[in-house]
């Protein structure tokens, strides 16, 4: 278990990464904090897709004269292209309705709005 | 009690990750199945097939383009929604007066002179860059969302470096909704010219005489992708600053 787990150090590290995203948002309780958490979980998932489409010693998908196999695989790029997109795109609207609540509450901090209540 | 229900959250939520991620084909190894499926057929005809030399670019575009295309949607919808959220006030007749009236807003702290100079002396070559970029995504890495990226950010470094007013004649109040829908536009219209050419929306024609077209399709697509992106970039950076 532990060899394997050392040979794959390079989808460990996601893991690791992204359970700092979860520890941010569940321990955090300013809100953009716990955003930025999300954030740390989305680069996890990331990382770990493109670190699958790796190949040793491989080069860019990208054909040409020179280019010479192995190289590595396409597909987890184009999705990873596609889910940083969607990210920065929740992370806007996140960021939007933070605006929102600090204006119409005056605070971010989670306990203080659930007080509100 | 509370840090140790986290602990324990924890611990639960990474045990399965990485009992799941030990038993995964060893990394970097060309026989996983991420590399033999579809990935090998991309590689070996993508080149030819979809008119990119980069594959990336070629599987976005061609393969799976109309999974882009909703994608360009997410984004606009995203802009949508900023805006519908950050905009509460109706513009009253009164609106102007009201804004001259808000005076007593404090100005934003000053910004350092080199970090000034700098921005102002990079800018016409970030541009240049982000235009490279959106333009050679088919051939080198690339593409119109990581140049549009590029531009956006300029459009951001130089709001903050030279203030609202003067980086604001860059996004003209007419051409500004064209700009903010360019991806989606592009898409329509390449997509509707596909179906022309192919009978399928969004089809790019495979034969090699009309290998310009494609490459011309697909710059189309870029640009588009490019400058929409760089345009929504923003106006949510300019609507979440005038908070």
């Amino acid at each position: 278990m532990l060899q394997a787990l050392w040979d794959n150090l390079d989808y460990v590290a996601p893991v690791v990464l992204f359970c700092i995203g979860l520890y941010i948002i569940i321990a955090k309780n300013n809100l953009i904090k716990k955003f930025l958490g999300l954030n740390i979980m989305e680069t996890a998932v990331f990382s770990f897709i493109i670190a699958l489409g790796v190949v040793d010693g491989g080069d860019a998908p990208i054909m040409g004269a020179d280019a010479r196999a192995p190289f590595a695989s396409p597909v987890p790029q184009a999705l990873v292209l596609t889910g940083i997109v969607v990210a920065v795109s929740t992370t806007a609207l996140a960021l939007s309705l933070i605006i929102r609540i600090y204006r119409q509450c005056g605070t971010i901090e989670a306990d203080e709005l659930r007080e509100m209540e | 009690m509370k840090k140790a229900f986290v602990a324990a959250l924890l611990i639960i939520t990474a045990i399965p990750l990485l009992i799941g991620v030990a038993a995964l084909p060893p990394h970097g190894e060309t026989t996983a199945p991420v590399h033999t499926h579809i990935s090998a057929r991309y590689l070996m005809r993508g080149a030819e097939e979809a008119g990119a030399d980069n594959i990336v670019t070629g599987v976005l575009l061609n393969y799976r383009g109309l999974d882009t295309a909703g994608e360009v949607t997410v984004i606009f919808t995203a802009l949508v929604a900023g805006l519908a959220v950050l905009i509460t006030r109706r513009k009253e007749p009164g609106a102007k007066a009201d804004s001259a009236a808000r005076g007593d807003v404090p100005a934003p702290p000053p910004v350092s002179p080199v970090v000034s100079f700098v921005v102002q002396l990079l800018a016409p070559f970030i541009a240049l860059f982000a235009v490279y970029v959106i333009l050679n995504g088919h051939v080198t890495p690339g593409g119109g969302f990581q140049g549009g990226a590029i531009l956006g950010a300029l459009f951001i470094a130089l709001t903050i470096v030279l203030g609202e007013g003067r980086t604001r004649s860059l996004m003209p109040r007419l051409a500004l909704p064209w700009m903010q829908g360019a991806a989606l536009i592009s898409f329509v219209v390449v997509g509707v010219l596909g179906a022309g050419l192919t009978g399928y929306f969004l089809g790019f024609p495979a034969e090699a005489s009309l290998h310009l077209v494609r490459e011309l399709m697909m710059l189309v697509l870029e640009a588009g992708i490019g400058l929409g992106g760089a345009a929504i970039f923003a106006t949510l950076f300019l609507q979440m600053e005038a908070e």
